[in-house]
């Protein structure tokens, strides 16, 4: 049987990270970047927010994109440019509707990005106070956790759960265009297709 | 009627400007006050059957409560009886403990026909009014969807389908403001709520009020039920609307 050790950084990292909206991404070998650089979450400040942005999936052409908003992610993987994507929808969505919904406008940005780049997308997209998952290619696990691990909710896109209590799959219909969730504190407040 | 006041941001946050300013424009509310805040998740609310403007002075205690209190989340009510007695029991926020949260409430509104309903579960001690039994109806109703629900279950959801039962069963004027500590749910099916975000004084912070005219002389945005619709309800995070959906 295979001996499975974490690298040791992430295991301190794991004991020691506090905070309300925790985000991991574990990079594919064969595809994404492998400087650090280039690895998820980014990061970006915008509508008054740090947001952090993490991917799994398939995009094609999207390397073109061209943000007309600043900063640019200096980095040159596709997930950069998903992410700015994003960010410039919202932006100018809320710069039209100050206070507009952000799951509508979320919904709208995601909307516009499957018109302009379809692909397989999965990811999360949060700031300090809420996180939204959307997949329309794969199903997300989603766990709210026992009392012994204290009052959270996790999410993942590993296909068997993070253990073997109760996982509860969220997965895209496929008639649709993905589902996307928002999480706050430690409930699923709304899904709903895009 | 009474008037509500709330307060949501991204980081602990005290409005001791606004919730002065709340009172004074609320004064007519004669019949009790009450400010509901959280610490480490837990609420914790202070309220009075005194009158909130006496002699031309704000009530004492509220004014130093205003200046202190520091959270995320503060719901104040200014109450003006229409159900239930004057008393510290029946002003607002009240608070239960469900779905591994304190949930604070605070209603304006008349709603007769729902003070006849009776709870299985907890009741709210010695308040008869039809704002306890509200916030103990739609406890119920959100604890039954958590057991029927398929997982995961979704709160926006619930809140809504308990918020809809609760007007077939019990037809009235319903606006409150709901929180579990991480979220700020509104409801309105009459009267009006005003926001505002992004004004300079506010520094991240988003206001919400039922007073007309709002509680600065910015510009305030005014949001009610379609006519052909049922009720509005807005679920709000740090100083974002995240969502709102009629009903």
């Amino acid at each position: 049987m295979d001996t499975v050790v974490s690298h040791e950084s992430f295991q301190r990292l794991a004991r020691v990270i506090d905070s309300r909206i925790i985000i991991s991404h574990i990079n594919c070998p064969k595809s994404g970047g492998h400087h650090s650089t280039q690895l998820h979450p980014f990061k970006l400040t915008f509508l008054d927010h740090d947001w952090l942005f993490a991917q799994v999936g398939v995009v094609e052409n999207i390397n073109a994109y061209q943000t007309r908003e600043t900063p640019r992610l200096e980095v040159e993987v596709y997930t950069a440019r998903i992410f700015e994507y994003l960010r410039d929808q919202l932006v100018l969505l809320h710069r039209k509707n100050p206070y507009i919904s952000v799951y509508i406008a979320l919904r709208i940005a995601i909307q516009e990005l499957l018109d302009d780049y379809a692909g397989k997308y999965t990811f999360f997209l949060a700031n300090e106070s809420f996180l939204f998952a959307f997949c329309n290619f794969r199903q997300l696990m989603i766990l709210k956790a026992s009392e012994s691990m204290g009052d959270i909710l996790l999410v993942t896109s590993v296909k068997e759960g993070l253990s073997r209590t109760d996982w509860h799959p969220i997965t895209p219909d496929p008639q649709s265009q993905g589902e996307l969730l928002v999480i706050a504190g430690p409930d699923v407040l709304y899904a709903g297709e895009v | 009627m009474c008037d509500l006041f709330a307060l949501s941001a991204q980081k602990d946050y005290s409005a001791p400007e606004f919730l002065p300013v709340f009172a004074v424009r609320a004064k007519k509310n004669m019949d009790g006050w009450g400010i509901g805040f959280y610490r480490k998740h837990q609420a914790i609310v202070e309220k009075s059957a005194e009158q909130i403007f006496h002699s031309g002075e704000l009530h004492d205690s509220f004014q130093r409560l205003a200046r202190v209190v520091k959270s995320r989340i503060i719901i104040c009510h200014l109450r003006f009886r229409t159900s239930g007695l004057i008393d510290e029991c029946h002003a607002h926020p009240f608070v239960l403990k469900f779905g591994g949260h304190d949930w604070m409430f605070a209603h304006n509104g008349k709603a007769p026909a729902i003070e006849s309903y009776r709870s299985s579960g907890i009741a709210i001690e010695d308040a008869t009014s039809d704002s306890a039994r509200a916030f103990e109806y739609l406890r119920d109703r959100m604890e039954d969807h958590h057991r029927e629900d398929a997982k995961p279950e979704k709160l926006f959801n619930s809140l809504a389908n308990s918020t809809s039962q609760m007007i077939d069963q019990y037809p009235g004027d319903y606006n409150y403001l709901l929180s579990n500590g991480h979220l700020l749910f509104a409801f309105t099916n009459h009267r009006q709520f005003m926001f505002m975000k992004g004004s300079e004084k506010l520094k991240g912070a988003f206001l919400l009020t039922t007073l007309a005219q709002g509680l600065t002389t910015e510009k305030w945005l005014r949001v009610a039920k379609a006519t052909n619709r049922r009720g509005l309800l807005l679920a709000i995070s740090g100083n974002d609307v995240i969502l709102h959906q009629s009903i």
